[in-house]
């Protein structure tokens, strides 16, 4: 079980946040409930998160001089989880707005723009 | 054979907490449940995100995800999770369409994944982080402010200081949020003309469900 | 008190008031008083204040220069003129207009006459056109409907003209130069104009104005080649500046050929002086030293001749002397107030005052055009107002001839023969104008023959117009004293005996012309009289009606009245009158006589001979009497039918009675061919240019018709297709906008997906240079 012995690597990271997102964009497309959707989209942008800093840690490649700065990996995966945060803050007022005038949560009951 | 590495370990077991949380949000149909799963997910990742070297993300992951934003899914869910909406049947030619789609999205991100050698790890199980490595906060609150501090040693006196820092996009975001809350605020008022018709309509739908 | 300071602004200011009237009466006119009845009281308060002013003038420059400066050529000091500048306007060139004045005694006794008649004839218009402060009704004027014209009155109207005329009228008198004399010129010319037209609905008065404008613009055109001669010649349009070089003061006066005009005459020789000199210094004293022999040789006297009939041509348009009289008669359709002020006493006058003005730029051969010009329309006039029965018409032509008189007078050399019969002219010919006016007013018409035995429904009017008709045919005591028009009328018959002898021959014939009008003048005017006042009414309905004239027409009668009896006499012991006032002003040089092939003119002093001035008094005396006895034959006693002379000589009275076939000869020899001249223009007009312009619209129009097809078929279906296309393009894309958000996630996932196959598969990377 090499796995156990051998130090972990950027790929492992890759691997889980591509699953993640891979989740989360099937959740997204499977879920008729809007906080399902919602959910969904919390995955895929922990998913790419999980990437960021994946890539920021110089210890995960083989070559540590190719790395790129830690601190803007750090960084930008800050500014997504606060994004994300308002993002879920916006999503359920127009969530709870919507249901308000449809009385329903369904997404596929919002299509007032239908072509 | 090669002693067990520890790191590697709660590396794997993370991630498939990480994984099957995910999955489980995929598969369950009860929100409540999925709610909880997502749960599951965004605590397994904020350990990847230590795991990973990143101590501050992880605990704003901790804090702000699982502490902020799975509260305020919660609330949601809770407001909404009335019987006919608790669990909404999606057809099986959709199921599969999704999965399908997703099987090619993770087909194509895996490849990617594997394709560099360089990203396949450390060659040598050298000694991880040292502490101080992990003492990423402090770094992070000067390069907010618009200094680098991991940059010092920069002979441009530049890009040492001010230019590459973040205190122009931090800015940015918090002007950004104050704005997004507000309307969210705004969004998620609860008395609106018409509210009473809406919710006799409501009542209609829960009677008929 | 220096006369140099005070006069001008004692005339400028009696020369404003009435522009402040007018430009008061325009703007506030109709909201005087009521229905504008202010706008009289201002008008005639500004006229009387003028009158005022020029009285205090007249009394400064009396007190400066004391009275008579010998009236029988014993010659004082010369006074010379008060001449100045108030405003330059602007320059071009050489050419300055200014606003200037030229004052002296001639202009001040113009000023007292202007404003003391027009006072009169202003407090006379509030009676006479009383009527024009309600509604009018114009029985004269029919409407489509058959009705008579109903209109608003226009007292207002009325005398914001009259202000405007007294203002225009003071500044010619005052003008200090050609440029601003033209100006007003055309001003009193205008005014006369709007005033001829008053009753403007009457297509009569409407056409009478239009002809009076027109028949003056003949005389202008000849007055501007005089000024442009004048000008361009001597270089200046000031009286003083041309004066000066007419009769320089080296020459004693005497009236020489300016350098200017030498100059301009001979430019060939000069031009051949400058080519030979490069010098131009040179050049200048070459020519300085020829001049004289120049002018010895005649040149540029034909330009002083030139200048001099430019000049009289424009007053013969504005004096209505022949051949421009046929105006005067036709304007008598303005309202008689208008006739007596300015076809009477005042513009028509201004003809005569400005040659009289221009008086030493006249050489004896432009004299002797002016008096022959004089004779004969003091004649033709006469004749013309022996058949004339509209009473104001009769006296249309007798100011006619009497201007005639005024201008015979000036041509033969007598320059205060001439003045004076002006003044006194304006006189009683604005009395008989405002009697007449009284007559119409209360009779309601025009003719002669249906009125009759009104003297003893308006014993004033008639007893005032009784004077006038003495007054005009120079009644009184031979050698002793009479009415004003006995002084100034011997004063120019004298004059013209003077020139008799001078001039045997041509003299005769003017001098026997002026007696023969100075019988026909006293035949007229009785005839008038008695036709009007004398007998029993022939009409009874007019003769009913009649009534005396309200007291604000009868008071400027007796005044009239009485300066025309006392306008030609001196004040006792002291010598002061119009005649030696006018004397005062006489340019210098004039004095003594001029003497050329054509001409000789004498000097004034010789009518005041005695023995010249025996006879004329009694020659005149008796023409006068003559004309008298046959008119109280004819129309005071009856004891002549006037219908069987008519009979005997019926070719002259038809000759007489189409007054001499002026307008009949002006109507075929101008009238005519313009109108058919602008009748073949037009027919040109609209048969090639309309045609012209037909076709292009035509053509535009097919082109256009065109233009169109090819918008419809090839165009609109072009843009319809495209358009067509664009909407089933649209319809067929709009399932893609399902409006379902999973699909649309799943397409993004396809469509990263997709991108990825496509990079993997076709990126080059060693293009990519990785």
């Amino acid at each position: 079980m090499s796995l156990f012995t051998q130090p972990i690597g950027l790929t492992h990271y890759l691997v889980v946040g591509a699953i993640l997102f891979a989740a989360g964009v099937v959740c997204m497309v499977t879920k008729r409930n809007a906080i399902g959707v919602l959910m969904g989209i919390e995955l895929v942008l922990n998913g790419a998160n999980l990437n960021f800093v994946a890539f920021a840690n110089p210890a995960l490649r083989a070559d540590p001089g190719r790395a790129v700065a830690w601190m803007d990996g750090h960084m930008i995966a800050l500014f997504v989880i606060v994004l994300a945060a308002a993002e879920a803050a916006v999503a359920l007022a127009i969530v709870l707005s919507f249901y308000h005038n449809h009385a329903s949560v369904d997404v596929d009951e919002a299509d007032e723009l239908k072509g | 054979m090669n002693p067990i590495n520890w790191h590697s370990c709660f590396f794997l077991l993370a991630a498939a907490v990480a994984c099957a949380a995910a999955l489980g949000v995929v598969a369950s149909k009860n929100v409540v449940r999925m709610a909880v799963f997502l749960l599951h997910a965004l605590g397994a990742v904020a350990g990847l995100f230590f795991l990973a070297g990143a101590d501050f993300v992880g605990a704003m992951q901790l804090m702000i995800y699982v502490g902020g934003t799975l509260v305020l899914i919660a609330f949601g869910v809770m407001l909404t999770a009335r019987r006919p909406f608790l669990s909404m049947d999606t057809k099986l030619a959709q199921w599969i369409a999704g999965t399908l789609v997703g099987g090619c999205l993770l087909a194509v991100l895996l490849r990617s994944a594997l394709s560099v050698d360089d990203w396949a790890g450390p060659v040598s199980a050298a000694p991880r982080a040292q502490a101080e490595d992990l003492a990423t906060a402090a770094p992070l609150g000067m390069g907010m402010l618009g200094v680098r501090v991991d940059r010092l040693d920069e002979p441009e006196a530049a890009r040492r200081e001010g230019m590459s820092g973040y205190l122009l996009p931090f800015e940015i975001i918090s002007v950004h949020l104050l704005v997004v809350l507000i309307g969210a605020a705004y969004l998620a008022r609860s008395t609106r003309p018409g509210e009473a018709r809406l919710r006799e309509n409501v009542e209609d739908k829960i009677n008929a469900g | 008190m220096d006369l140099s300071t005070t006069l001008p602004i004692l005339l400028g200011l009696a020369w404003l008031l009435p522009l402040a009237s007018f430009a008061l009466v325009v703007l506030f006119g109709p909201w005087m008083g009521r229905r504008g009845v202010g706008a009289g009281y201002l008008a005639t308060g500004a006229i009387a204040a003028a009158f005022v002013l020029s009285f205090v003038a007249l009394l400064g420059w009396l007190g400066q220069h004391g009275l008579a400066s010998g009236e029988h050529g014993a010659h004082a000091d010369p006074i010379p003129p008060v001449a100045g500048e108030w405003y330059a306007l602007g320059t071009f060139g050489a050419l300055t207009i200014t606003i200037g004045y030229y004052i002296d005694s001639l202009t001040l006794v113009m000023f007292m006459m202007v404003t003391l008649v027009a006072t009169c004839i202003h407090v006379y218009s509030f009676g006479y056109m009383h009527e024009e402060l309600g509604v009018v009704t114009d029985p004269l004027v029919t409407r489509a409907n058959g009705r008579p014209l109903k209109r608003r009155g226009r007292f207002h109207r009325f005398y914001q003209y009259f202000s405007l005329f007294c203002f225009s009228m003071l500044g010619l008198v005052l003008a200090g130069n050609v440029a601003m004399v033209f100006v007003f010129w055309e001003l009193v010319g205008i005014c006369s104009y709007l005033l001829i037209g008053f009753y403007i609905e009457r297509q009569s008065a409407s056409n009478a104005a239009n002809k009076a404008f027109i028949v003056n613009r003949v005389g202008d055109f000849g007055m501007l080649i005089g000024m442009m001669v004048l000008w361009s010649t001597l270089g200046t349009f000031s009286f003083s500046g041309i004066f000066e070089q007419v009769r320089p003061a080296a020459s004693g006066h005497a009236l020489v050929v300016p350098d200017g005009m030498v100059r301009a005459a001979a430019a060939d020789e000069v031009e051949r002086i400058v080519l030979a000199n490069p010098n131009p210094a040179i050049a200048e004293r070459n020519i300085a030293a020829q001049v004289p022999a120049w002018r010895e040789a005649g040149h540029g006297r034909w330009l002083l001749i030139v200048a001099g009939l430019g000049i009289f041509c424009g007053c013969v348009g504005k004096s209505a002397q022949f051949p421009l009289h046929v105006w005067l008669p036709d304007a008598m359709e303005g309202p008689t107030p208008v006739s007596a002020l300015i076809h009477a006493a005042t513009m028509v006058a201004a003809g005569v005052y400005l040659v009289g003005r221009f008086y030493p730029v006249f050489t004896p051969e432009v004299l002797l055009v002016i008096a022959c010009v004089g004779a004969i329309t003091l004649f033709m006039a006469a004749t013309i107002a022996i058949t004339a029965t509209d009473i104001k018409r009769v006296l249309a032509y007798s100011t006619v001839s009497q201007l005639g008189y005024m201008m015979l007078g000036l041509g033969v050399g007598g320059w205060v023969a001439g003045l004076f019969h002006l003044i006194t002219h304006a006189f009683f010919k604005s009395l008989l104008f405002l009697g007449s006016g009284s007559v119409i007013h209360a009779c309601g018409t025009n003719e002669m023959p249906r009125m009759g035995g009104l003297r003893r429904k308006m014993p004033w009017t008639a007893g005032t117009m009784l004077v006038g008709a003495l007054a005009i045919s120079g009644a009184g005591i031979p050698l002793l004293i009479g009415l004003s028009g006995y002084h100034s009328k011997d004063a120019i018959l004298a004059q013209v005996f003077a020139f008799r002898k001078d001039n045997p021959g041509q003299g005769d014939l003017l001098f026997w012309i002026a007696a023969m009008g100075a019988a026909i003048t006293a035949f007229y005017m009785f005839r008038l009289w008695y036709m009007t006042f004398a007998g029993e009414p022939r009409d009874a309905h007019a003769a009913a009606h009649a009534h005396e004239s309200p007291r604000s027409m009868v008071a400027p009668l007796v005044v009239l009245a009485a300066l025309a009896v006392v306008g030609g006499w001196n004040v006792p012991w002291t010598g002061l009158g119009v005649r030696p006032l006018v004397d005062q002003a006489r340019p210098l040089g004039t004095e003594v006589g001029m003497t050329a092939p054509a001409a000789a003119i004498p000097a004034e002093s010789a009518s005041h001979e005695p023995a010249i001035h025996r006879i004329v008094s009694w020659i005149a005396f008796f023409a006068a009497l003559g004309g008298f006895l046959v008119a109280t034959g004819f129309y005071g006693l009856r004891q002549l039918d006037p219908e069987k002379v008519r009979r005997v000589l019926a070719p002259v009275h038809w000759f007489l009675k189409n007054k001499w076939f002026f307008d009949e000869l002006y109507r075929w020899v101008f009238v005519r061919p313009t109108l058919a001249a602008a009748r073949v223009v037009a027919a040109l007009d609209r048969i090639v240019l309309d045609g012209l312009a037909h076709g292009a619209a035509g053509l535009v129009r097919l082109v256009s018709r065109l233009d169109d097809l090819i918008d419809r078929l090839i165009v609109d279906r072009l843009v319809n297709a495209v358009g067509e296309w664009t909407y089933a393009t649209g319809l067929r894309l709009r399932a893609v906008q399902s409006g379902n958000l999973r699909q649309y996630v799943m397409w993004i996932a396809v469509g990263t997906v997709g991108l990825f196959v496509l990079v993997s598969l076709f990126w080059n990377y060693a293009a990519a240079g990785n």
